[in-house]
């Protein structure tokens, strides 16, 4: 029965693509219309490509009156736009070759896309940073919106109130569940779902906005030339390095890198990028042997990148990227500072990242620079000698009389050490499902002016070496020995989930799963501090979308 | 609750977390972007915010979640999106390793 609809909706579909292509010159006006640029004549042919794939594709079942409804009344990140188009592909059976759904979404996302104002709150979302909390603005959209998948999911969409009403009756028709599971049927949700949710929304995310009037028609500037990079992989800690884009077509670069970790970790790379909305990054490398993926936003000038890039296929495996272009017109630009936390009474090798950084800096009272090691395109190294007697805090780094935002911490010895992050999911695998691991990492801590930790004068360190182990987080835990069959944890703070499927050796057979606490153990001098966090090790994921 | 009694461990937690007057602690700690939030009883963790009140091993239950369309941002589902995602894998226990993943590779 459900090969025979199947089919039968595929003829349809071929019908409908077969009157669409007939339509074709009427909707390439519509087209021109609904997204405020240049007609086909006009078009780059990357557009009239894209132009005929919506055609193709999607016409069969969105031409209206000549018009392509719903799509052309949204706006999207390109990950909103990619799971749209795939979602029609799983519902509707739409057939797209790989790059076919890169053209569409590329043009979907040039054209109605969010401005990088409209996108900053939800960027970690985006990056795919792991165990972030999801938030919402209240409980009520929280419930509503964001129980069965992020609230980020919808706060990086722009609808009217009709096209919001539409994404309503969706759900309902699709995911009827959400009216009858848990805060679903403990209201009269088709009446909130339906009445109240899309007037709130599009008050909150409309789809016409001054930002993205002004965005879409600005010039941006490409990303092609010389950046300096720097930032920090759990794990593996902080690194420096360079990045070059060259121009390989419209929005498209080849990408090399040069990740300097410490001394003899060196990471090279190659890979390529598409910059979508004019500030859009995502990237493809190898870097050293391991295949990455990036997601990075230039900055609304153009100066400057930021972003995450991570493991293709374990993405919860990553570092934070923070990078400047390095132009002529740039002076005294810094990037990062490394290392950070400066011990009294201690020498140490700094390195600072950044473009035409000049020769005098100045790190506050009680740091002097005794030697100068070294410059290079990126940056300069200096030896510096603190003295016993330097003030214990934070202070900003001036290159070339400029302040800077980035900063080092000077201390005698560590306060406290915390487990970041506090609370971590990691999930088992198995099959066709990678399993995903849980990376920690352990920050030292001052207590600041009052003298006590865990309160919000507490100064960050950072990121420190540390022996890390497992242990029940409850009785419950102790009781189903979940430390015994939940995972282990490797020597840089990266728990491995075990195996996946019912375990014959558990009671009653239940799956790997496990609440821990993870214990960070670090030396400091003398003492010997603890971090703890917890841990819970759950089951497998089958809908991995890029936004979850 | 005068009327009702616990007869098992996971109506116990609850008439404890009640007594205790922690019924609203969970939220915080169950809201890690991926999570369900729907805690009936929950996919990742449970009302509780642990593990206890899960259906384990899962796979024993697996098919009872997708075919209902619960957890639709976590699973197939099986109502709409996802009918033929068990097709000849008759057996979750058996053959969880065949279920295929939904979203394509990016």
């Amino acid at each position: 029965m459900k090969a025979q609809m199947s089919e039968a909706f595929r003829e349809g579909v071929r019908d409908g693509i077969r009157d669409a292509m007939q339509y074709g010159a009427r909707i390439a006006g519509v087209l021109a219309v609904a997204t405020g640029v240049a007609g086909v004549a006009h078009a780059a042919n990357g557009d009239a490509a894209a132009q005929q794939l919506l055609e193709a594709k999607c016409g069969a079942c969105h031409l209206d009156n000549g018009k392509l409804n719903r799509i052309s009344e949204i706006r999207k990140s390109p990950e909103g736009w990619d799971m749209t188009v795939v979602r029609m592909g799983i519902w509707h059976k739409v057939e797209l070759t790989p790059g076919e759904r890169q053209t569409i979404v590329k043009y979907l996302a040039d054209r109605q896309g969010l401005a990088p104002s409209e996108s900053a709150a939800y960027r970690p979302l985006t990056e795919r940073q792991p165990n972030m909390q999801d938030t919402a603005p209240d409980e009520e959209l929280a419930q509503m919106c964001g129980r069965c998948h992020s609230y980020g999911r919808v706060a990086l969409q722009r609808r009217d109130e009709g096209e919001w009403r539409k994404l309503m009756h969706t759900h309902l028709g699709q995911f009827p569940s959400a009216e009858y599971s848990a805060m679903g049927r403990d209201r009269n949700w088709w009446e909130i779902a339906r009445d109240q949710m899309p007037v709130r929304l599009a008050a909150l995310y409309p789809k016409d906005t001054p930002a993205w009037r002004e965005w879409r028609s600005a010039k941006h500037r490409p990303a092609t030339g010389n950046w300096v990079v720097a930032g920090e992989r759990p794990g593996w800690g902080a690194y420096t390095g360079t990045m070059t884009a060259r121009a390989a077509g419209p929005d498209r670069y080849e990408v090399s890198y040069e990740l300097r970790f410490g001394p003899g970790n060196t990471v090279r790379g190659q890979g390529d990028a598409i910059v979508y909305t004019g500030y859009e990054w995502r990237g493809s490398a190898k870097l050293g042997n391991e295949d990455t993926r990036s997601i990075f936003a230039l900055s609304p000038d153009g100066s400057r990148m930021s972003g995450r890039w991570f493991l293709k296929g374990a993405d919860e495996i990553g570092a934070r990227f923070e990078a400047v272009r390095a132009d002529d017109a740039v002076k005294n630009e810094l990037v990062s500072v490394t290392p950070r936390m400066l011990r009294n009474g201690a020498t140490a090798d700094l390195t600072l990242a950044g473009v035409a950084l000049d020769a005098k800096v100045d790190f506050g009272p009680g740091i002097e620079v005794v030697e100068w090691l070294g410059t290079s395109p990126g940056g300069l190294k200096v030896r510096v000698r603190v003295a016993a007697d330097a003030p214990e805090g934070v202070r900003k780094v001036v290159v070339g009389g400029r302040e800077s935002a980035q900063t080092v911490a000077v201390f005698k010895r560590f306060d406290a050490v915390r487990v970041e992050p506090a609370f971590a999911v990691a999930r088992l695998g198995g099959g066709t499902v990678a399993p995903m691991s849980a990376q920690f990492d352990a920050i030292a801590f001052l207590n600041g002016a009052d003298g006590k930790p865990g309160t919000d004068d507490d100064i960050r360190l950072g990121s420190v070496p540390a022996k890390w182990s497992t242990e029940p987080f409850d009785d419950r835990a102790r009781h189903d020995e979940d430390a015994r069959y939940a995972g282990h944890m490797a020597p840089h703070g990266q728990f491995v989930p075990s195996f996946g499927g019912p375990n014959p050796l558990r009671r009653g057979g239940i799956n790997n799963v496990g609440n821990l606490s993870v214990i960070a153990t670090v030396a400091d001098g003398d003492q010997t501090l603890n971090g703890k966090g917890q841990l819970m090790v759950v089951a497998q994921r089958w809908n991995p979308t890029p936004l979850r | 609750m005068k009327r009702l009694r616990a007869l098992n461990h996971k109506a116990q937690l609850l008439e404890h977390a009640v007594q205790e007057g922690n019924g609203e602690e969970v939220q915080l700690m169950s809201s890690v972007v991926g999570c369900t939030t729907t805690f009936d009883p929950g996919w990742e963790v449970d009302a509780f915010g642990g593990l206890a009140s899960l259906c384990q091993p899962m796979e024993a239950d697996l098919y009872g979640c997708t075919d209902p369309c619960w957890w639709p941002a976590q699973l197939a589902d099986g109502l709409n999106s996802a009918r033929d995602w068990t097709d000849g894998k008759n057996s979750a226990l058996r053959d969880w390793r065949e279920l295929q993943t939904l979203f394509p590779g990016d």
